[in-house]
């Protein structure tokens, strides 16, 4: 599908968009290059083979590493990306550039504060610290001036989406009768999730983080700031995890040779995704002990239910790439995959970081399962499977992905397609070793979140080798992603300083075998989805929420619950329980009426 | 060269976990392998792979077709 008359790239259709996408991109990087550091140190110090910090600075380096990297490098990416994906698909510029200009202005802020109060952790001089891990909650306390940088920031992601559904409101008062192009779709679907899931991470932050770390209140209820991270820490694996999905529907077709096998199931995947995403967060919580065990099997049975649109993408883009294989002369019942480019850096770095998602799945099901969740909760199995997920489903996906946006953005053409290619199996392989060694360290009990993972008077006992190879695998993974790291680094450098190209492909996106005239129109009631939506989030968490507060109060112990009170909040409780109940039953009706409709 | 550069090393780079984790599977069916003898049997296979990439292709056998036919002329 061309997505400009002129068939230009990027950068000749949307330059001033171009220069937005870039920023947000270079931020993405800048976040991966000082997250990436952090994380190499840390791997060093972990596994005792190089040790330059002390041991109680460890929590300041895994801070930074873990805000670094899922928060600033995967959501600049994520903005830069659906930025491009929106304009591209719709064919027309943002509404007004300054406004995207603003968004972008808030997110950098929010970071420089958030990373300014992370960083003062490394040094005494400064009276500021927020040691308090990606898992920001209580009873680990930040300094405000993180909590602050952090609604900033998430104000900035909110502004993006309005930017985002502003076009896509503009260009459907031109185009009524056209469906939802299919990335403008994937980013409108991603953004609503996001919008529902950051009421849980506002309310945590606003109403309880900042007024505690300013003074204002004394004391927090620490499972109710849990639990509300958890309401937002769950979609957010998604909000990581949906741009990757979106490039492997829209650009890994393409890149194979072939089209996207079906418009309409991808749409379904989204808004599986939308529904589900959120209220799940509490497989989280599977050994807090102030949330009831049914709570916690409601969430375990959504949770299973989240596999699903995950099997639907694995089946539609290996069917895509079949396709694309298929054209380009492959045979066989696996023949075919000799066909594919894996001489392509976009290629091979994409389809290395799906194959290594499929093994993130596995292990995910193993911690949304509340029994054997049991058995490696806490331990560095959890790392090891976010590591082959947003580690690598999303980060190499977004490498390969910048090794084609690129030079679409700056007009240049890559600078070093080898090193490219070395980068992405570098990341493949480095991976490979440090997961592998984190989920078998996971099964002996090893714990996570620690400088010292070494108990003084007990051994860990390893099945097969021993614990010294496992740190051994660990450090060498970790030390093979640095690698990989500056070798990504230095073709973006080398990107942006090459001359312009005049022989760069046209800006496009793969088209589709089964497109959105396959499908029915109520897939892009967006009003239908998110209402759906948002009755799930209620029925998941309402009841655990009053539970919490009914049994910790709303600002922890001993303190006067103020400004509201348990009796207000009973009254709550019950309001709360007739609007719901009358909301399925105007859903339900809702449903029904438009599913007669579609079904006629 | 049977494959390309870069389809040496996406082959390498599939069989990377095999070997890491070939001695857990060995262990399993109770061949214990020391480290040292893991790396032996890894670069052995790597070995293996590299002597298949870069040994040449049986130019006869893909002219096999054509003098049959002109042997049955």
């Amino acid at each position: 599908m061309t997505m400009s008359e002129s068939g230009g790239t990027y950068i000749d259709n949307f330059p001033a968009e171009a220069r937005v996408v870039r920023s947000a991109l270079y931020s993405s990087f800048l976040a991966l290059a000082l997250g990436g550091l952090f994380g190499i140190i840390q791997t060093l110090h972990r596994t005792d083979i190089y040790r330059f910090i002390e041991s109680d600075m460890y929590y300041t380096v895994l801070t930074a590493h873990g805000v670094f990297l899922v928060v600033t490098f995967t959501i600049f990416f994520l903005v830069g990306v659906f930025t491009w994906a929106v304009t591209t698909s719709l064919d027309r510029g943002v509404e007004d550039i300054r406004f995207t200009w603003l968004w972008y202005g808030l997110m950098t802020i929010g970071t420089v504060m958030a990373a300014a109060a992370i960083l003062a952790g490394f040094t005494d001089s400064i009276d500021m610290s927020a040691d308090v891990l990606f898992t920001f909650y209580a009873p680990l306390q930040a300094h405000w001036l993180f909590y602050l940088g952090l609604v900033v920031f998430v104000v900035g992601t909110w502004l993006a989406g309005a930017d985002w559904f502003r076009s896509w409101w503009a260009w459907k008062q031109e185009n009524p009768d056209e469906r939802i192009p299919l990335p403008t779709f994937m980013v409108l679907t991603t953004m609503l999730m996001w919008y529902i899931a950051t009421i849980g991470i506002a309310v945590s932050i606003l109403v309880f983080l900042l007024p505690w770390s300013l003074g204002i209140i004394d004391s927090v209820n620490p499972t109710l700031t849990r639990t509300l991270f958890w309401f937002w820490g769950h979609p957010v694996v998604y909000f990581w995890l949906l741009p990757a999905y979106m490039m492997w529907y829209v650009m890994l077709p393409k890149i194979s040779g072939g089209k996207l096998f079906s418009d309409p199931l991808a749409r379904v995947v989204f808004i599986l995704f939308l529904l589900l995403s959120t209220p799940v967060g509490i497989h989280h919580q599977y050994l807090d002990p102030g949330i009831a065990e049914g709570f916690k099997f409601i969430a375990m049975t959504n949770t299973m239910f989240l596999l699903l649109p995950s099997l639907l993408t694995a089946f539609t883009v290996v069917a895509s790439m079949e396709h694309g294989a298929r054209q380009r002369g492959g045979t066989g019942y696996f023949g075919w995959l000799k066909a594919l480019p894996w001489r392509d850096p976009v290629f091979a770095g994409m389809a290395l970081a799906g194959l290594m998602f499929a093994a993130g799945g596995f292990s995910g099901m193993i911690n949304a399962g509340m029994n054997i969740n049991y058995l490696v909760h806490n331990t560095l199995w959890v790392p090891g499977h976010f590591h082959l997920t947003v580690g690598t489903a999303s980060a190499l996906t977004f490498m390969a992905a910048t090794y084609w946006l690129l030079p679409q953005l700056t007009g240049k053409a890559l600078w070093n397609r080898s090193v490219a290619l070395v980068q992405v199996v570098l990341w493949f392989l480095g991976m490979t070793f440090m997961s592998n060694s984190m989920h078998r360290a996971g099964l002996l009990g090893i714990p996570r979140r620690t400088a010292e993972p070494q108990y003084q008077g007990f051994e860990f006992e390893a099945g097969v080798g021993s614990v010294a190879e496992l740190d051994f695998q660990l450090a060498l993974g970790g030390a093979l992603l640095a690698i990989s790291i500056v070798l990504f680094l230095a073709n973006v450098v080398g990107t942006a300083f090459n001359g312009r190209s005049d022989d760069l492909p046209a800006n496009e996106f793969a088209e589709t075998l089964s497109g959105p005239e396959d499908s029915p129109q109520v897939l892009d009631n967006l009003k239908l989805w998110t209402a759906i939506a948002v009755v799930l989030v209620i029925l998941a968490y309402s009841f655990p929420l009053m539970s919490i507060v009914d049994r910790g109060g709303l600002y922890g112990p001993d303190i006067s619950p103020f400004p509201v009170s348990i009796e207000t909040l009973s009254l709550l409780a019950f309001t709360l329980e007739q609007y719901t109940t009358a909301a399925i039953a105007t859903t339900g009706e809702f449903v029904q009426t438009t599913l007669t409709g579609v079904i006629r | 060269m049977r494959v390309s550069k870069e389809a040496l090393l996406i082959i390498l780079a599939f069989i990377a976990p095999i070997i890491v984790e070939l001695r857990t599977v060995l262990a399993w069916a109770n061949i214990e392998l020391t480290v040292l003898e893991s790396v032996v049997l890894g670069l052995a296979i790597v070995a293996l792979v590299l002597v298949w990439a870069f040994f040449p292709e049986d130019e006869s056998s893909s002219e096999t077709p054509e003098r049959q036919l002109s042997n049955g002329d």
